[in-house]
């Protein structure tokens, strides 16, 4: 892998960011890399705005913050239109099109839709294994990074999500599919 | 060595046990509130006691009852926690009762922003409570790893100097993610540079004496030695008076014991390119220092000649850094400008003194640069709006 991965994963509060961010360091942890992940939110526990930005590097990590981030996860219009700008051209954002409705092609970036919430929708009636699916995808690209293996990412998130684990393991291969 | 990720309250809280901390009262507040979650799971595993209190006020009072009781002690909150801990913060100072003070950073005044970091509280942990007459000791990590061995620091500190010692994190540190390791055996603390100091009680019969020594144990409870724990003047034997000469000698115990023994504490700082007496110094603590580092090693590399000076001991503030006349600039969390007053008072005449301050978020390499730049070719910082700020 390259010494330092940046991926931003901002929407609302309770889709689950945060759970993204932690579940991601937690797999960077295991595969012996160096990881930091800050979290911003508001004051409300849900529907309000939410940001996780998670470094993944060879070594001790200075700067936390992703200025320039090889992935952005965009799970709101808010954040997609906040944080667009910041991914240089070789960088990709993954968006949710049931959230970001206006897509700007004027972006240098690669830009690739994943219908997480509708995947979520269609397999198991409920928007909230949207999150693994979206960890699905992530594990498809850090995979190809050679940063953290798809089964450690999936033992994560297995671990740190301990219920609904066979819900969650096929959202995760749902995710891992669909990019 | 335990690896893992975790928050730096789970860090936090880990250092704290390590000390030796069996204590915790506080009240929740983002972003500490999982350092108080942590400890309410992991005292009671080691025989130690968690306590939710009603308010701040109460919660620090309640740690300097235990400290009163023998128990080392710890608190953590947030800046609109921070003030009301002021009347149990000067009985702490005013008693000389050993505790440990977690203050992270968020936005304010009053409750301002939760989930963001600030750092509005620099001359406000100088000055924790009322009228003055004592020194304050403060230390300002920049990470998780760092905030564990910065609490077990403050309690070793706390416990030599008879007297509470505030950690100054920020929201970043406490309820941001890293990967932390936490050392398992002695040996490994002592690879790590922790350092344990374990609690003594006073036997009398000279409670307060006038002296700026060291490790003079603090008056316990129940040990029937009497002593006085007040908020009034004590005389050297523990009596309770009120007279300006045993005030001064009580008050000349509470500062000096602090400034007659920097060499403590005053060793934790960290410098970076600053060997070749750089051209501008850049000055931070705490989080923003992170990409301080990371800018200063990138203006190098464009052949800047610029320096990093990270401070971790905030107060008594170390004015030793400040000796050479050149230009600095203060990188901080606020938009009011704190820590560039302390280093304008300190620098040699003539200095030229910057103010760089965001809130909220930390700023960029790219922010950090242009900054670097025009300091360097003498031209006026560019107002970006509100952020940005020529002192």
């Amino acid at each position: 892998m390259k010494d330092r991965i940046e991926l931003v994963a901002s929407g609302f509060g309770g889709q689950g960011v945060v759970r993204l961010g932690q579940i991601l360091g937690e797999a960077g942890v295991k595969q012996g890399l160096r990881v930091t992940m800050l979290k911003s939110h508001g004051t409300e526990m849900r529907g309000g705005y939410v940001r996780s930005q998670v470094v993944l590097a060879k070594e001790v990590v200075d700067s936390p913050m992703c200025e320039c981030p090889d992935y952005l996860v965009a799970l709101s219009s808010a954040a997609y239109n906040r944080f667009k700008h910041t991914v240089p051209d070789n960088g990709l954002i993954i968006y949710d099109p049931d959230f970001v409705d206006q897509v700007d092609d004027t972006l240098p970036c690669a830009q690739q839709a994943l219908p997480a919430k509708k995947l979520a929708m269609d397999n198991f009636g409920k928007p909230l294994f949207s999150n693994s699916v979206v960890l699905g995808a992530v594990a498809k690209l850090l995979e190809k990074e050679g940063a953290i293996k798809k089964e450690v990412l999936l033992e994560s998130l297995l671990a740190i999500i301990p219920k609904f684990k066979e819900e969650n393991k096929q959202a995760f291969e749902l995710g891992y599919k669909s990019i | 060595m335990k690896r893992f990720l975790e928050t730096g309250n789970f860090a936090i809280a880990e250092g704290a046990i390590l000390a030796g901390c069996r204590f915790f009262a506080g009240y929740p507040i983002t972003p500490a509130t999982e350092l108080a979650e942590s400890m309410s799971l992991r005292l009671p595993q080691v025989g130690g006691v968690y306590l939710q209190a009603e308010d701040e006020c109460a919660a620090m009072h309640l740690c300097i009852g235990a400290s009163l009781g023998g128990m080392k002690a710890m608190t953590a909150t947030s800046g609109p926690g921070f003030i009301l801990y002021a009347d149990p913060y000067g009985w702490a100072l005013g008693c000389e009762m050993p505790l440990v003070v977690l203050n992270s950073g968020r936005v304010g005044p009053v409750s301002g922003i939760t989930g963001a970091p600030g750092q509005g509280e620099f001359y406000n942990t100088r000055y924790p409570t009322q009228v003055g007459n004592f020194e304050s000791v403060v230390l300002a990590p920049n990470s998780a790893q760092e905030a564990m061995g910065m609490v077990v620091e403050a309690f070793y500190l706390s416990e030599r100097l008879r007297m509470p010692v505030t950690v100054l994190a920020d929201q970043l540190i406490t309820d941001g993610w890293e990967d932390i390791s936490i050392p398992e055996t002695e040996a490994e603390m002592k690879e790590m540079g922790l350092r344990v100091w374990p609690r003594k009680y006073n036997p009398g019969p000279d409670f307060y004496p006038a002296t700026d020594a060291l490790d003079i144990p603090p008056v316990q409870m129940g040990k029937n030695t009497g002593g006085l724990c007040s908020d009034w003047t004590p005389t050297e034997q523990g009596y309770d008076i009120e007279e300006v000469e045993d005030h001064h000698k009580h008050a000349y115990r509470l500062i000096f014991k602090v400034r007659n023994n920097r060499q403590l504490f005053n060793h934790h700082y960290e410098k970076k390119y600053m060997d070749d007496d750089p051209d501008l110094v850049v000055v931070s603590y705490g989080t923003p220092s992170r990409v301080v580092n990371t800018a200063v090693g990138r203006a190098r590399s464009q052949g800047m000649k610029v320096g990093s000076l990270r401070l971790i001991n905030l107060w008594p503030f170390p004015e030793e850094h400040f000796t050479r006349k050149t230009k600095y600039l203060a990188v901080e969390l606020n938009w009011d400008g704190q820590l560039v007053r302390e280093i304008q008072r300190t620098v040699p005449k003539d200095s030229e003194v910057h103010f760089l301050g965001i809130c909220g978020d930390l700023p960029t390499n790219q922010d950090l640069l242009e900054t670097f730049d025009r300091i360097l070719k003498d031209q006026p910082l560019q107002r970006k709006g509100w952020e940005w700020e020529a002192w």
